[in-house]
């Protein structure tokens, strides 16, 4: 079975690939996982995946390299919910910012292309601003999906600038960036903007909604259509879909999953009064602190509230070696933004809430797929401590 | 920085108050985030600004600010103007 690599700015190989019967591996440009790796993950996959399949490159929960494999009758039907769910119908195009080997604009954004019969605008993203700009400012009628991170080097890059020719704008795999709606309104006066919620084993996509429908970044709204979603015990989101992955392959083991297995997103939740569902982070994002439960998402929430820049918490004890955290601020805020953050916890919070410090740093670092390289935050170098809590 | 100035910005910054709230005359009663865990957090804050360690029946006694004065006033640390 063929492995695919891609080659930003060109999906031609993954057009052939899709044409294929068989299934294939679609890696990104450059990755540190092994050809033989995935070679020996396609090889243990039994008869009725070795066509009509492919697989994605994920990071695991344990760290460890992850294959996640889809099914491709499965995935178009999703590009095609996905373009019901948020009346693409006006979107003519949808401009590249990120790799199409991560499953959120493979499927968002490729995929939903071709089903649809729109057309694909591949840039570089960030890394080539010139090319991106002249995409957006030659856009009449686009959609853009981004990741949070890239709210900033959307700042940075064209700070000025205004393209009424995106009507679409998707965020996804990570933080939605609530507090910087105004903004993004300011570049784009005519996009509407969605929270989109899922994970690798949905292959991706598990909820939608409006920006304007919460007010917190961490209401990913509800589930798409025949999509369920469930609690299991300590708040462990679970989900089923007709969408999602039929197997991953991981530390040398390939797990098959049914359409009918309750699966488990890795983010613990909770639903609200309205029911949509709330996101209270990641299982080692919420934890106990002096015997207060901290979920680090819901605090988000708060600096949100204070703070228009992007956010981020590492894991820290503090001097009394209970479980704590630093709020990791970007780029470096005012000494007045750093008054209403830590304003903002006072009033919302007890002091087990509040961060152990507050600090920034001008730039986060950034993995290839947008993301902010969360591992890499507690050991950043040059940051700037705003403000210590002394426990 | 006169002590004064030292101890204004410290309980400030401790118990994240806006600087109107602050005077020598705040008690404790009245400030929200001036709990069991904020004792500790000024204990620590003393110590770092002004070298002097509470011991825990002086940092729970406290019930003003001007308690603080007045326990490092003892120790020899003077607040005169």
């Amino acid at each position: 079975m063929p492995v695919v690599r891609e080659t930003l700015g060109d999906s031609s190989a993954l057009d052939a690939a899709w044409s294929d019967p068989r299934t294939f591996a679609y890696l990104p440009e450059k990755t540190d996982v092994r050809e033989e790796w995935v070679a020996s993950a396609l090889a243990a996959l039994p008869e009725e995946l070795r066509s009509g399949h492919f697989a994605l490159l994920t990071s695991g929960s344990t760290g460890h390299p992850k294959l996640v494999v889809g099914e491709r009758a499965r995935a178009e039907r999703l590009a095609r919910t996905l373009h019901a769910v948020q009346d693409s119908d006006p979107v003519a195009e949808t401009i590249l910012t990120l790799p199409l080997s991560y499953c959120y604009a493979f499927v968002n954004q490729w995929l939903w292309a071709r089903v649809s019969g729109r057309r694909l605008v591949s840039t570089r993203g960030f890394s080539a601003p010139d090319l991106l700009r002249g995409a957006l400012e030659g856009a009449s009628d686009a959609m853009l999906c981004l990741v949070g991170a890239q709210v900033t080097l959307l700042e940075r890059n064209f700070p000025d600038l205004v393209f009424p020719g995106v009507l679409r704008i998707h965020f996804a795999g990570g933080g939605f960036p609530q507090a910087e709606l105004g903004r993004l309104a300011a570049h784009f006066p005519n996009a509407r903007v969605f929270n989109n919620y899922g994970c690798a084993e949905a292959m991706p996509r598990l909820t939608s909604r409006r920006a304007e429908d919460a007010r917190e970044a961490t209401d990913v709204g509800r589930p798409l259509p025949g999509i369920e979603l469930s609690l299991g015990e300590g708040a462990e989101l679970f989900f089923r879909s007709p969408f999602g992955a039929t197997a991953f392959y991981e530390q040398d083991e390939l797990h098959l999953l049914s359409a009918d297995d309750w699966i488990a997103t890795g983010d613990l939740a909770e639903r609200t009064e309205a029911g949509t569902w709330r996101l209270l982070g990641r299982a080692n994002q919420v934890f106990k602190r002096y015997g207060e439960k901290i979920a680090l998402a819901r605090l988000l929430d708060t600096v949100a509230t204070a703070w228009a820049g992007q956010a981020n918490f590492y894991r820290e004890r503090d001097r009394m070696q209970e479980e704590g955290f630093c709020l990791l601020l970007t780029p470096a805020p005012a000494e007045e933004d750093v008054r209403a953050v830590l304003k903002a916890f006072r009033a919302a919070h007890p002091r087990t809430h509040w961060p152990l410090r507050v600090e920034s740093v001008p730039e986060l670092p950034v993995l290839p797929n947008g993301k902010t390289d969360l591992a890499a935050l507690a050991t950043l170098v040059g940051k700037t401590i705003h403000w210590k809590n002394r426990l | 920085m006169s002590n004064h100035d030292k101890l204004r910005e410290l309980i400030i910054d401790t118990f994240l108050l806006d600087p109107s709230e602050y005077s020598l005359d705040l008690a404790r009663e009245s400030v929200d985030t001036w709990d069991s865990l904020g004792i500790v957090s000024m204990a620590v804050g003393v110590h770092e600004t002004f070298g002097y360690h509470f011991t825990p029946e002086e940092a729970t006694g406290i019930e003003r600010v001007s308690d603080i004065v007045r326990v490092l006033e003892s120790k020899g640390i003077s607040f005169a103007a």
